[in-house]
């Protein structure tokens, strides 16, 4: 009886409700969380694996001795090597190409690799326009390594003391 | 003429036009609609004649409640259009005697004898402050305050018993209650038992 | 200027003399129309920009931001590409049907502000019934959802047009009695008599008197305009968008038009009815009346409408939705009693003379 009376009270004071606009009237004027993107940017793990790249030696060589180990360990079979002897005879790759839509980002290439040259950089804002674009040829990926070398090298410094 | 009659005349031909074409209309849905306009135009016709409470009622009451519960069943239901037409033409001697019985009756009835120019006069005009609501009240609740009461109590033993045939067998219906479904508390649904830890047990 | 309008009146009164010289009136009639209509189209468009910023907000977003200086020209690019896009009909819809249902949705959520008080004679008409013609009109609306539903020939618009018709029906009699409470306070249904009535500061506002009813009407407004958590009859989570699914482009967005309207009216109605219209809330308190005797009475409306209009978009950001028996339920086994014992409370106070309101 006396439950039923508070019960009724209670629902006739709307308190379940005005409880529940309460919180909403708090986060309305809360700090705001969201991140504007393309001028703000989470801060991303030197982990992070994103779009491939491959290295070179500080003197300009490239470091792909095309062992293949990457293409044996690619559990999607994302990646496709050709090699052939160069004429200082050392073994390097003709083709090295990367399937993007059948890669899965799980970096076990970037393990396998025993001279560090096929890794996963910090870029994940990448697109491509035609359906050919998804194959990251040997060219495209030297360019991504070229050009993010600063970035590659400091995360992979960073992250090397775990390994 | 003055403008009053163009817009009595035109309002009176839509009047008749939306009802013949609410009679001819084949498609259900379409007919109500025709019955809604008729509705507007008789209603225009009473604000004309100063009845704008009336026609207001009018509108909120057969307008927004009634054709809205119509249009709800005709969706509800699936005419079939050939069962209803093949038992018209043996309708149709019955029918035809009751359309010229009821025809001479209103012609009998609301006649020019009775509702003529000269038997009832073109209401006077009022001033803006003149207010419609006002005067019907005074006449429902003083002159005609029975039979107004008796009305009143006509239309609540028909809901009453609206809601009884509703409930008529209730013994033989799966519901819910939805009151119950509100106002249940977690404590209604779960029980926390403390059971003795084996482990402890064991010591 | 002036001769041109005069001989302007002359000429058409010669060609037409059924208008019985009456066309400075209509002009006069048409210009006030669209000086009523162009700012509440205006408003519906930022409205909308003010919903999803609200609700953004609630949600520790921050809303639309790129279209314009902080988005403000997002609600222009919205309705561009509504009214660039394509109109499809449905291969075996009613076509007229189809195309009448959003007229008769916008075209009642637009008539009803004929009626509505602005400011102490600013009006469009001045109708001795205009509250009920306010809920005649308003129940107008409801044939837009019906047809809509009917004629687009599938299965979720017609289901939502089932729950539409019948929420509807049942909230306006719950509108109606909490309606029926003011008007017996004010002892008239004419919106400017009952705005006059409250005159003389907030304790002589009707919402002291009929705080439940302000709040049944509140809460009715939301079904009434499909808004959440009522928001039922389009149901994005069970049917899909109720009678919004076969609408594309214009007609689409006239159904938007439409709701959004009617939610600014019911939130100016609340107002008119509870809040003291065009009345200052410093009435009557000496210095304070005196500092804001120069604000016009159309700011305080507006000013009071808008916390409405607020409380819309904060109600719709708390709640889930309703399950629709359960909406039901509140209509005629909660509200319904209620604002019939409101009804002889408030028959019992008129006859006691209590407070300043049954004087």
């Amino acid at each position: 009886m006396i439950d039923g009376i508070k019960k009724l009270a209670k629902n006739l004071t709307l308190s379940e409700l005005r409880s529940g606009m309460k919180i909403t009237a708090k986060e309305f004027v809360n700090t705001k969380i969201t991140v504007q993107y393309p001028e703000e940017k989470t801060p991303i793990s030197p982990r992070f694996r994103g779009l491939h790249a491959l290295r070179r030696y500080p003197n300009g060589e490239e470091r792909c001795i095309a062992c293949k180990l990457c293409e044996a360990v690619c559990p999607a079979n994302a990646i496709t090597i050709e090699s052939e002897m160069r004429d200082d005879g050392t073994r390097r790759t003709t083709q090295y190409d990367i399937d993007l839509f059948k890669c899965i980002f799980c970096g076990f290439c970037e393990e396998a690799c025993p001279v560090d040259a096929i890794v996963e950089t910090q870029i994940f804002d990448y697109a491509f326009e035609s359906r050919d674009g998804s194959i990251m040829t040997k060219e495209r990926l030297l360019k991504v390594g070229d050009d993010n070398e600063q970035v590659i090298s400091k995360t992979k410094a960073q992250d090397a003391k775990y390994r | 003429m003055s403008s009053e009659q163009i817009i009595f005349y035109i309002l009176s031909f839509w009047f008749i036009a939306s009802s013949l074409a609410m009679i001819f209309a084949r498609n259900a849905a379409k007919a109500v609609l025709f019955l809604v306009l008729g509705f507007f135009s008789a209603a225009s016709l009473w604000i004309l004649l100063e009845a704008e409470f009336l026609a207001i009622t009018l509108i909120l009451v057969y307008v927004g409640a009634v054709m809205v519960l119509f249009l709800f069943v005709i969706k509800m239901l699936n005419i079939d259009k050939s069962t209803l037409r093949a038992k018209f033409a043996g309708y149709l001697p019955l029918g035809l005697i009751v359309a010229l019985i009821i025809i001479a009756e209103m012609t009998l009835v609301l006649g020019g004898a009775q509702f003529g120019l000269e038997v009832m006069p073109s209401p006077a005009k009022h001033g803006a402050d003149y207010s419609n609501i006002t005067v019907l009240a005074m006449q429902l609740y003083t002159t005609y305050v029975y039979p107004f009461e008796l009305a009143a109590v006509l239309l609540l033993i028909a809901i009453i018993a609206a809601i009884t045939l509703v409930h008529k067998n209730e013994i033989n219906r799966k519901k819910q209650s939805i009151s119950e479904q509100v106002n249940v508390k977690a404590k209604d649904r779960v029980r926390v038992v403390s059971i003795a830890s084996p482990s402890k047990e064991n010591k | 200027m002036m001769e041109l309008w005069q001989s302007f009146v002359l000429g058409v009164n010669e060609l037409m003399p059924w208008f019985d010289g009456n066309v400075a009136a209509i002009v006069i009639i048409l210009i006030k129309a669209v000086a009523l209509i162009m700012p509440l189209l205006l408003t519906v468009a930022y409205f909308t920009y003010a919903e999803r910023k609200v609700i953004g907000y609630m949600q520790l977003r921050i809303g639309p931001n790129r279209v314009g200086p902080k988005g403000w020209l997002q609600p222009i690019a919205d309705a561009l590409k509504l009214m660039t896009k394509e109109i499809i009909f449905p291969s075996k819809a009613n076509i007229y049907l189809f195309l009448l249902a959003p007229i008769l949705a916008i075209a009642p959520a637009i008539a009803v502000w004929a009626v509505v008080p602005f400011d102490e004679g600013i009006y469009v008409t001045n109708l001795d019934v205009s509250l009920l013609y306010v809920l005649a009109i308003g129940s107008i609306g409801v044939y837009g959802i019906i047809l809509a539903g009917w004629a687009s020939n599938s299965k979720y618009p017609l289901l939502g047009a089932l729950r539409s018709a019948s929420l509807l029906v049942s909230y306006e009699i719950v509108i109606g009695f909490a309606l029926v409470t003011v008007v017996m306070i004010a002892g008239s249904v004419n919106l400017n008599t009952i705005v006059a009535d409250q005159q003389g500061g907030i304790v002589n506002w009707y919402f002291i008197p009929l705080f439940p009813m302000m709040i049944i009407f509140f809460i009715s407004a939301l079904v009434e305009t499909n808004r959440a958590p009522f928001d039922v009859v389009e149901g994005e989570s069970e049917i899909v968008g109720g009678t919004h699914v076969e609408y594309s482009g214009m007609t689409f967005a006239v159904f938007f038009l439409a709701e959004y309207a009617n939610m600014i009216l019911m939130a100016v109605l609340a107002v008119i009815m509870f809040f003291g219209g065009w009345h200052s809330p410093f009435e009557g308190l000496g210095v304070l009346e005196s500092v804001f005797a120069w604000v016009p009475g159309i700011v305080w409306l507006l000013a009071k409408s808008t916390f409405f209009m607020f409380l819309y978009l904060w109600v719709r950001a708390t709640f889930p939705r309703f399950r629709y028996d359960q909406i039901m339920r509140l209509s005629w086994k909660v509200f319904l009693p209620m604002t019939i014992i409101w009804i002889f409370v408030v028959a019992l106070m008129t006859q006691l003379h209590i407070g300043p309101w049954f004087a």
